[in-house]
């Protein structure tokens, strides 16, 4: 897994290339806590991210009451219709705003 | 500075693992500081290896000799550090005596499942044939349950304010009929909600979701060449966890969220999701079945053994657990507590739950152990507990199940009486009074309450509703046993020919069963169940044991909801009915009079004058009650201060029409018809009732219901 981060649109975003399970899943998250701040929106993009166990699920779980104690908009992009559907019936959906791109990203300042 | 407690960190190494000594409890894994603790109970085994592997592998990583020092008690236990929750499974190998007659079946060579596993993988995709060979079929996973509930809790609707609706999670959206995105599955349920909603049912009854092996027992159809397996699923592997290959996630080791999500789900649309489970026995079979878990890990305790070292076979399936043994009790506790505070489950309904009143000799106990641990258990108080009040043994305990105040049945009685009556049989109408009043013969003396009866005419075991009208004798040829498998005592009445029919006579007289059938159903005190489908006439062909059928016969055909949304519409109507009439929901047998009425009383074709003699096929019941807190949509009126609801229900299963004189009501106020299954162009209407005059002329094999209106 390869993380790469940017700024698109006004949110930070982090872009993730390759699986995320228990093995890759620690990294993500270090990542993640070195780079979230309170000031801006956090995107996820998920682009090339062909799965995610259920350890990654949890991950985007914790990242999101994280972000949502620092009062911090989190949104994930390029979810892959397989993920998007195990998140679904499992419920880890509903948690989430989601976007299909980066370019449907509504403008944050 | 946080501290660091001294056991997070390991103080031996093991097979190139670092370890330290465990916890004996809780049995199975959990989750200590830096790494998981496994712990498993053995009384007789002498040493114990855990055995690793990584997911889908068919041989082990580590094999872990648990050492002196990792033992207490009859307990081995032992952290290993660093794993991979998510890509690991375990199992455990046990040494010790090979004695038959003595009990003991204990052989290392096997690799044996955890009891306690809370998730189970190996056989993730249904159907797919097993390699019979694998050192670990069964293969015991790591679940988190950190499932986020956020405000949810489980229901807790009175008994008697349930409508139950039995169903096989499989069986309902497997056909492509059923338009769901997961067929066969838990999603695929959870896809079905609004229509369930909309039916009006509040609880479902799930057919078993523990994990089973639907290869036990498969074999090929000795005519056709068909793969039957055993399809409802009443034989357990694991207890604690979800069947996974019911799960649309289950290949990604996800059916424990995907269960939870859909409890979730049902309580949000207001439904209670009721189990049933099987804890007669076990997949283990007989000497001659598998070794894959309890008889490796210690036979003695978990199976009731004959002075040869025999099973016991109360169950009908080769072997018998042994519910009173203390060990095995606890497990049972274990289990039942771990769905109701993990899974948030509202009910259980215990197969063949005699057997868990028997003692470790087979006895029936006077008071069991088990029953009242259960009925008395501070984390299960809210859970409804529901008895298949008998067992293959021979034991036949409706209505003096040991139930501490706290056991409903599955009521026998009632479904054998309202079947009866319903085709015809005469001598009826004495114990259908007993029955449509929530059987006080059956429960009273006991002080039980009518709530304690689950009312049903049909369920999974037997005929549809649909069959129960079309067909006189059972038709089981596709199950490959020549017939001879399933009940003969089916009450049946095929209205005039076996089967298939074009005849529109008999056809209209099916329809018209069926609704009969349904409004006793839901006009009688107590728990009404229905059978999946049945309320758009669902059929089997005939067939009144699909056990090993995974095919279209038991699969439920959505296709029918459409031809057959007539009675559809009316079952729906009846439930809806139900759930505004209070009168039909008191839980009591003593409940006082209404303003109108008496709390309960029968007629017959004159009011107040009901024909008990053996020639009768015709009876009419009245409730009625003063209800302090009208519930919403309720459709009680004002009688002074007080509400009272009334409804007169007329059954005539005579051959011939026959004038009904309703009681008489006070001035300024009418009956009102709501239901009557002899009208077939209008068997129903709710929006705007007639108003019935002092009487009706009920046609023949026909009923209808009644409400007190003021003008």
């Amino acid at each position: 897994m390869n993380l790469t981060s940017s700024t698109v649109n006004g949110w930070f975003a982090i872009h993730v290339d390759g699986q995320v399970d228990s093995k890759t899943v620690t990294s993500l998250r270090d990542f993640i806590d070195e780079q979230i701040t309170e000031q801006q929106p956090v995107v996820l993009d998920l682009t090339k991210v062909p799965f995610m166990s259920s350890a990654g699920l949890r991950t985007l779980l914790t990242l999101h009451r994280r972000t949502q104690q620092l009062s911090t908009d989190l949104a994930l992009v390029g979810l892959v219709e397989g993920i998007a559907e195990t998140m679904r019936v499992t419920g880890f959906y509903d948690y989430f705003v989601i976007y299909p791109d980066l370019a449907a990203l509504p403008g944050r300042s | 500075m946080q501290l660091e407690r001294i056991d997070s960190l390991p103080t031996d190494e093991i097979s190139g693992l670092r370890v330290r000594p465990g916890k004996p409890l809780p049995f199975g894994v959990s989750h200590a500081p830096n790494g998981l603790n496994f712990s498993i109970y053995t009384s007789a085994g002498t040493a114990c290896t855990l055995v690793l592997f990584r997911r889908g592998e068919e041989q082990p990583f580590a094999e872990l000799p648990f050492p002196a020092h990792y033992r207490i008690g009859d307990v081995f236990c032992m952290v290993v550090f660093d794993l991979d929750y998510e890509g690991i499974e375990y199992g455990f190998r046990i040494d010790g005596p090979q004695d038959p007659v003595a009990g003991h079946r204990f052989d290392a060579s096997k690799v044996l499942m955890d009891p306690y596993a809370r998730a189970i993988s190996g056989r993730d995709q249904w159907g797919e044939a097993p390699n019979w060979q694998a050192l670990y079929p069964y293969r015991a996973c790591v679940s988190l349950d950190d499932f986020d509930w956020e405000a949810e809790r489980p229901l807790e609707i009175p008994s008697q304010d349930l409508v139950v609706y039995e169903a096989h999670v499989r069986a309902y959206t497997q056909s492509d009929s059923s338009g769901v995105k997961h067929p066969g599955t838990y999603a695929g349920l959870v896809e079905k909600i609004p229509y369930l909603k909309d039916l009006g049912v509040n609880a479902i009854e799930l057919m078993p979701i523990y994990e089973f092996d639907e290869f036990e027992n498969s074999r090929l159809h000795p005519d056709t060449g068909e793969l039957l397996y055993n399809f409802w699923g009443y034989s357990t592997v694991g207890f604690f966890a979800p069947k996974a290959n019911f799960a649309a996630t289950g290949r990604f080791g996800m059916q424990v969220d995907e269960f939870k999500q859909l409890v979730k789900s049902f309580h949000r649309a207001g439904i209670e999701v009721i189990l049933d489970v099987v804890f007669n026995h076990t997949a283990e079979g007989n000497e001659h079945g598998p070794t894959l878990s309890f008889k490796g890990l210690d036979n003695k305790t978990y199976y009731m053994l004959t002075p040869e070292g025999y099973y016991f076979n109360f169950s009908g399936t080769g072997n018998t657990l042994n519910c009173n043994n203390p060990i095995v009790r606890n497990l049972v506790l274990d289990c039942l507590r771990y769905w109701a505070a993990e899974y948030h489950i509202d009910g259980f309904r215990f197969d063949l739950a005699t057997i868990l009143g028997r003692d470790p000799w087979g006895a029936p106990l006077p008071n069991p152990p088990l029953l009242e641990s259960l009925a008395f258990d501070p984390i299960l108080s809210s859970c409804k507990l529901i008895a298949e009040a008998w067992d293959a043994g021979g034991l036949y305990q409706v209505g003096t199940f040991p139930a501490f105040g706290r056991w409903g049945e599955w009521n026998g009685k009632y479904r054998d009486c309202l079947r009866r009556y319903l085709k015809g049989d005469g001598a009826q109408v004495g114990q259908l009074a007993q029955r449509v009043q929530g059987s006080p013969d059956l429960y009273q003396p006991s002080g039980r309450s009518p709530a304690t009866s689950v009312n049903f005419i049909t369920c999974h075991d037997g005929f549809t509703l649909a069959d129960l009208v079309s067909y006189n004798d059972k038709h089981n040829e596709a199950n490959g046993e020549g017939n001879r498998d399933g009940g003969d005592d089916n009450y049946s009445w095929n209205c005039g020919a076996e089967g298939w029919t074009d005849n529109p006579g008999i056809q209209a007289l099916r329809l018209r069963q069926s609704m009969n059938a349904m409004v006793m159903l839901l006009t009688s005190r107590g728990t009404p169940m229905l059978l999946m489908g049945d309320e758009f006439g669902r059929s089997q062909h005939g067939n009144n044991n699909a056990y090993c059928l995974d095919s279209a016969i038991s699969w439920v055909d959505w296709t029918l909801l459409q031809e057959n949304a007539q009675l559809h519409d009316f079952v729906r109507g009846l439930i809806h009915f139900r759930h505004a009439h209070p009168a039909l929901r008191v839980n009591r047998f003593d409940a006082p009079p209404s303003n109108l009425f008496p709390d309960c009383s029968f007629h017959g074709v004159n009011a107040w004058q009901p024909d008990w003699s053996a020639d009768s096929r015709q009876l009419a019941w009245m409730f009625s009650t003063n209800s302090d807190s009208q519930p919403a949509g309720g459709d009680t009126v004002d009688v002074g201060t007080v509400d009272v609801d009334t409804v007169y229900v007329a059954s005539n299963m005579a051959h011939y029409a026959s004038w009904f004189s309703f009681p008489d009501l006070p001035a300024g106020f009418r009956w009102h018809l709501c239901f009557n299954t002899g009208n077939g162009d209008q068997p129903f209407d709710l929006s705007q009732p007639a108003q019935g005059d002092g009487g009706i002329l009920l046609g023949d094999r026909s009923v209808l219901v009644l409400t007190a209106k003021p003008v």
